[in-house]
């Protein structure tokens, strides 16, 4: 079962990547990016993380691609028209599909039969930075906070 | 760990070649799966996955960033220039 899962969401994410990477129209790859994100974020949890695979999913599907399609809007780079009726049925369908797995994996819990070697808790990855790696995550919240000094810098030129 | 090299792969490749810069922006994006792909599949093997799961947890945040300032850079650069192709963009400077 979890060698099936793995080619099954390799498969998956080489082709959302690719589809990404070489549609001409900009809101096909930003969709496919954000299919990408979530089947990143779900390979992430069958395979035993449910904390990083729902911070995957909160980070890059929910807030970047959403900062993205604040961009391709503000740039008017693509008409988000996602193409004929059988393209957006398509989408449409692996969206479902994608949200069904998805939301039984982050909240059905998984059988321990699945998925290589589940961690204890959840919370174990947050203990273990907290207890042997403060110094990284001072280093993370520093690269974070700067980076948003420097988002609000760029965007506080406006008009100027 | 096979996957995670081609989608790097991948996206350095869109990196080179795309003529958006917002697409740009979006290959660092696979690139960045393709390494959080990487650091997690590193540490299924051994007795513990907590290292690789914080490696992860680093990368995504620090991805997120960078991408956050990719963007106001990329939306800066069309205010002043009126477009997003990087050999335009050249050409306008001079």
């Amino acid at each position: 079962m979890s060698n099936e899962v793995a080619l099954l969401s390799s498969a998956a994410l080489l082709g959302t990547a690719v589809t990404a990477l070489y549609s001409k129209r900009v809101s096909i790859s930003l969709i496919m990016l954000f299919y990408s994100s979530v089947i990143l974020g779900v390979v992430f949890t069958f395979y035993g993380s449910a904390l990083i695979g729902v911070l995957h999913i909160i980070t890059f599907a929910g807030a970047v691609s959403v900062m993205l399609l604040t961009a391709v809007l503000m740039t008017g780079e693509s008409n988000l028209s996602i193409g004929a009726g059988a393209a957006k049925a398509s989408l449409i369908g692996a969206a479902l599909v994608l949200a069904t797995v998805a939301s039984s994996l982050l909240f059905g819990g998984l059988p321990s039969n699945l998925g290589a070697q589940p961690t204890p808790s959840p919370l174990a990855v947050l203990q273990f930075i907290w207890l042997y790696r403060p110094w990284d995550l001072l280093i993370m919240l520093m690269i974070f906070a700067s980076s948003m000094v420097v988002v609000v810098n760029l965007f506080s030129k406006e008009g100027r | 760990m096979s996957t995670a090299t081609a989608i790097v792969f991948l996206g350095l490749g869109g990196i080179s070649a795309s003529k958006n810069l917002l697409k740009t922006v979006m290959s660092f994006q696979i690139v960045v799966f393709g390494v959080n792909l990487a650091l997690f599949a590193s540490g299924l093997g051994g007795q513990s996955g907590l290292v690789s799961d914080s490696l992860v947890f680093f990368s995504i945040v620090a991805g997120a960033s960078v991408e956050a300032v990719g963007i106001a850079i990329v939306v800066n650069v069309f205010r002043k220039y009126g477009t997003l192709n990087p050999s335009e963009i050249r050409k306008l400077r001079h």
